[in-house]
């Protein structure tokens, strides 16, 4: 979603003028929970202060609360904007809203719902079908209209120059200090679009097609961008912050894990090497052994390995792993550092970041998880994102040892047209697969996990449905499915439409709460019958 | 004869008429001043009252290190107190609510008692960020009304601001730049004060072939404040100091330094021969007559103003204008599809027609005499009254040929038809061009083909419509052409052949003044 803000920033003469004018009215913005939401967030936040635009920010985890929060804010506010939620439902049917209400909905959730498209008065999509990077441009759609044409009046005629100017807070003058400072804003903006795009692509939700053509286009500004700040004093600066392009492993957390930890929980790893089976962790065994390092320091902390050791490590893992029929160990990413001492992945603050916001240690009100991943996402706030680092390092431990058992007592049955697998109540970890991101990542590198371990060739080209008890008092099950694991797929999804015909046709009690339709909730008598419904919808 | 007399009182009085005019032309130019004034502080203030202001507290508690929201009593304790980073946050504090778009609080702001200190701050050279933050809220303040100007410069902020012209830091000395600009825009007295204390100097050094073009357009917006304003102009040493650089920079290729370069000359062209002297000798004519072909408004309109100024003075200065070329971009501009720019190049035209019957001839001979037809058809009104200024100007100091030549071209119809006008000066003005014209054909003896061809293009049954006209000076001009030429009778003072001109012999003269 990146592009939708981003895109009309990286004007070539960026630096010498403010590019967004000022919205007249208070916008209240309805962010879903989700990484590449709050990264959205986070850069439209930035630019909104940019702007002196005035903005308050709902969290919303599904259609419940954000129909809620409309009804409470509908009277003070004139302008909606919807991050990661609203396109793929009638947004007016559902809200509402008044005439002079207007949604502007950036959301990546497919399909959009064609009334949303349609509707040129009330709504304004920013990101385009299947193309988000041909966006309307932010300025377009923000900009105000009486500013407009002050200005073209300004510039074709030819009249007195004023006597005495105010100098704004958006000076179009080239003041190199406030460059410096929308430098520094620019680079955590670049950031945020970055790690949104690792959590798209984390999530298997883009193809890797796109992903490498993203990245692409954010490099090209982050070299451009990080060179301005490669002068001694910033270098060196505690607090600065400089991003760089990376041909690095996709090893999950491995620069603040161990190696060996790192290599057993990352899914790409753990399904291609079949860590779940003797003859899997034999091979892990070798693997190392190939590439010469010792067990005892490929199970220490990465940070405390043998320099020496660490020194041509990502040539080596490369080269070993290609050995044992792992092409795609290394990928195009990008790390931050900050100062000397902190440099992480995107993917790293991806994990962190969503694991934060699924933590299942209940403290303090209902956004807190929200308001503690946001925080993680700006520079300085160490603390919570190594605390995200420690959730993120159980999650995945979690959903390796979840994956191995499923695979390990058969849990993952054919059930004709897609595979099916439902988690027990009293399994190991079990609540942690109650929340939706949490579920749909175990459900990904499960599906990879079992493609890998079946030899049932039909099997492998199969979508995956997978259920996790939710709530055992009301005795509801969440339900997620995922499209299947082929090479050429191109991620999408049609449960949505299916959970929901499925559950008409049964009357089953379902809810569709999710702004990912293919996420419901469901009375766990009604499974059955709905499964029934859902095997002969999909024959 | 009484009559004549009285005609040559009239055409005397009209000279000197026309003499006056050029300075009421030139103060009307200034009430139009006013009012794009006026618009433009309107279109400022209705800028200020749309846009948004102050930032919510998003829920994200990190948001704070990046603005500091004090309250103004936290500022005023701050900005007293000897914490220089508290200090530092204040300023900054107070510097954004000044640059916020809508309603910067300038009054409270000043009732803080805060300006005094703020000034010293800009004496902090070892505080570059204490120093550039106090810099641009002073700016903002002195942005405001005379009343807010008049506290900055009250606190003490003349000397300081010229000091931190030398900066080291750029963005500072820029900063300082356009606080002084604000300055000297209140009116002639502020402008007056920081020459006095020898600002020229350091702002002139600061223009060289690097200073970045953002830079240089906010210098030059300065200068031209320095320039500006009447009652009193500007010291002649000033201007003779400025004028160098202006030269300069109207050679820049930035059009918006070009543009206010230009404002600046328009501003010291605006005043008596000798001011228009100077800048005549600075040899910028050509230059300016370059830019009045400028497809950019905004450099187009003030050159056209200076040159326009320009020939508002003596023959001599006028001149130089012809010199420069000037005829031969007034066409264009006469036709020029924004009505204020036809005004103004008619106004232009005006004057040079104001001038000896060899300026008269050049205007001819440049081929102004369609485009000036063609406003007086079709033009915007107030480019007709210019236009019709024009006429009456060269039917005055034109010679017999000039005013013939004039006739020929057209000007007949659209002049009588002006006569509808609600404007009693303008239908003054082309009663009293008619009125030469016949002196012109009594002199050729066409007077009867003149009174014809105004017959025939229904100017007779107007001008004796305007024998009820209210004003008095209407009724009487008109009354007096109907009574002299239109009265039934040939004129007995038609002495044809009386003519000490041979070329005006009647049967060449036939084919000649084919009307």
């Amino acid at each position: 979603m990146w592009a939708a803000f981003l895109g009309p920033v990286f004007a070539p003469d960026f630096l010498c003028r403010i590019p967004f004018r000022v919205l007249r009215a208070r916008v209240l913005l309805l962010v879903a929970s989700d990484v590449d939401a709050l990264c959205a967030c986070k850069i439209l936040q930035a630019l909104f202060q940019c702007d002196h635009v005035q903005y308050t920010l709902v969290p919303v985890s599904g259609w419940q609360e954000l129909e809620t929060a409309f009804l409470e804010h509908k009277d003070q506010f004139k302008y909606f904007v919807f991050i990661n939620c609203g396109a793929n439902v009638d947004l007016l049917e559902i809200l509402q809203p008044e005439e002079d209400t207007y949604f502007f909905v950036c959301d990546s959730h497919r399909p959009i719902n064609i009334v949303n498209v349609y509707n040129e008065t009330q709504i304004k999509l920013l990101v385009k079908q299947d193309d988000d990077l041909d966006v309307p441009a932010y300025d377009d759609i923000f900009r105000d209209e009486e500013d407009e044409e002050e200005d073209s009046e300004n510039e074709s005629d030819g009249s007195e120059p004023s006597d005495k100017r105010r100098r704004f807070e958006e000076s179009a003058m080239v003041m190199f200090d406030l460059a410096w400072i929308m430098s520094k804003d620019l680079n955590d903006m670049l950031w945020w679009a970055i790690v949104g795009l690792t959590d798209q692509w984390v999530q298997d939700k883009i193809t890797q097609m796109k992903y490498v053509t993203d990245i692409g286009i954010l490099q090209r500004h982050v070299s451009r961008h990080n060179h301005r700040n490669e002068d001694e004093e910033n270098s060196l600066s505690i607090d600065c912050m400089r991003i760089a392009f990376e041909y690095d492993l996709r090893l999950a957390l491995y620069q603040h894990w161990s190696l060996y930890e790192s290599l057993c929980n990352t899914s790409y790893t753990s399904a291609n090497l079949k860590l779940w089976s003797v003859q899997g962790q034999k091979r892990l065994q070798e693997f190392l052994a190939d590439m010469g390092l010792p067990l005892k320091q490929v199970k220490q902390k990465f940070n405390s390995m043998d320099i020496s050791l660490k020194e041509n490590l990502r040539e080596m893992i490369e080269e070993s792993a290609n050995k044992f029929g792992m092409r795609d160990l290394r990928v195009q990413t990008f790390s931050i550092h900050f100062g000397f001492k902190n440099k992480f992945l995107a993917s790293d603050i991806v994990y962190a970041t969503a694991s934060l916001m699924e933590s299942i240690e209940k403290e303090g009100p209902e956004t807190t998880n929200f308001i503690k991943a946001l925080d993680s996402l700006s520079r300085g706030n160490l603390d919570k994102l190594h605390q995200g680092l420690d959730l993120a390092k159980k999650q995945l431990r979690a959903i390796q040892q979840t994956v191995a058992s499923c695979i390990c007592t058969n849990l993952v049955i054919s059930q004709g047209p897609f595979l099916y697998c439902s988690l027990m109540e009293g399994t190991p970890d079990v609540k942690l697969f109650s929340k939706p991101v949490s579920l749909c990542l175990l459900s990904k590198y499960l599906l990879k996990s079992f493609v890998c371990s079946t030899k049932n060739k039909r099997c492998k080209l199969l979508p995956l449905v997978m259920a996790a008890p939710m709530d055992v008092e009301q005795g509801t099950v969440i339900m997620v499915g995922i499209p299947p694991e082929t090479e050429s797929s191109d991620k999408k999804n049609f449960f949505g439409r299916a959970f929901e015909k499925a559950a008409d046709s049964t009357n089953s009690r379902t809810l569709h709460n999710h702004f990912d339709m293919s996420i419901i909730e469901l009375k766990t008598e009604d499974r059955s019958k709905f499964l029934d419904a859902l095997i002969s919808l999909l024959s | 004869m009484p009559v004549v007399h009285e005609h040559g009182e009239r055409m005397k009085r009209f000279k000197n008429k026309g003499k006056d005019t050029a300075t009421l032309r030139r103060q009307r130019v200034e009430v139009n001043i006013e009012l794009r004034k006026a618009k433009k502080d309107e279109q400022i203030l209705k800028r200020r009252s749309i846009s948004i202001v102050s930032l919510e507290k998003s829920p994200s508690p990190e948001e704070k290190n990046v603005i500091v929201p004090l309250s103004l009593e936290e500022i005023v304790e701050a900005v007293n107190g000897s914490n220089t980073s508290l200090q530092l946050q204040a300023t900054q504090a107070t510097r954004r609510i000044l640059s916020r778009q809508k309603d910067p609080p300038l009054n409270q702001i000043i009732e803080l008692g805060i300006i005094p200190r703020l000034v010293e701050f800009l004496s902090r050279a070892d505080n570059a960020a204490l120093q550039f933050e106090a810099a641009w809220a002073l700016t903002n303040i002195a942005s405001g009304t005379s009343e807010h100007t008049r506290a900055v410069v009250e606190g003490g902020a003349i000397p300081a601001f010229i000091s931190l012209l030398s900066s080291p830091h750029m963005h500072i000395s820029e900063q300082s730049v356009w606080a002084l600009g604000n300055i000297a825009g209140d009116g002639p007295l502020y402008r007056d004060a920081l020459i006095n204390c020898n600002v020229i100097p350091p702002l002139l050094a600061l223009v060289s072939p690097v200073t970045p073009v953002g830079f240089l357009r906010n210098i030059t917006w300065t200068l031209s404040n320095l320039c500006r304003n009447k009652n009193p102009h500007p010291p002649l040493e000033a201007v003779r100091q400025l004028l160098p650089v202006i030269t300069c920079l109207l050679e820049h290729e930035d059009k918006d330094v070009v543009s206010d370069s230009c404002w600046a000359v328009s501003y010291l062209t605006d005043g008596s021969n000798d001011r228009i002297q100077i800048v005549v000798d600075t040899g910028i004519l050509p230059r300016l007559v370059e830019l009045m072909g400028s497809p950019e408004m905004i450099v187009m309109t003030p050159a056209l103003r200076a040159i326009g100024n320009v020939v508002t003075g003596t023959d001599e200065q006028t001149q130089a204008a012809i010199d420069a070329g000037v005829l031969a971009v007034l066409p264009l501009l006469l036709r020029h599809t924004k009505p204020a720019i036809q005004k103004e190049a008619a106004w232009a035209l005006s004057n040079i027609a104001a001038g000896p019957c060899q300026q008269i001839q050049q205007l001819i001979t440049c081929g102004l005499l369609p485009p000036l037809v063609e406003l007086l058809d079709k033009g915007d009104f107030k480019a007709q009254k210019e236009a019709v200024w024009a006429v009456a100007n060269m039917t005055t100091g034109g010679t017999v040929e000039q005013v013939v030549e004039l006739v020929r071209s057209g000007v007949l119809k659209p002049l009588l038809n002006l006569l509808l006008s609600k404007d009693s000066k303008t239908i003054l003005v082309i009663l009293d061009s008619i009125s030469n014209l016949f002196l012109a054909a009594e002199k050729l003896g066409e007077t009867e083909r003149l009174c014809l061809l105004v017959e025939e293009l229904d100017g007779l049954e107007k001008i004796e419509a305007l024998q009820t006209h209210d004003n008095n000076m209407v009724y009487r001009a008109a009354l007096n052409i109907i009574e002299k030429y239109f009265s039934g009778e040939e004129t007995p003072d038609l002495q044809p052949g009386t003519d000490e001109d041979g070329l005006y012999n009647f049967s060449v003269e036939k084919r000649d003044f084919n009307f």
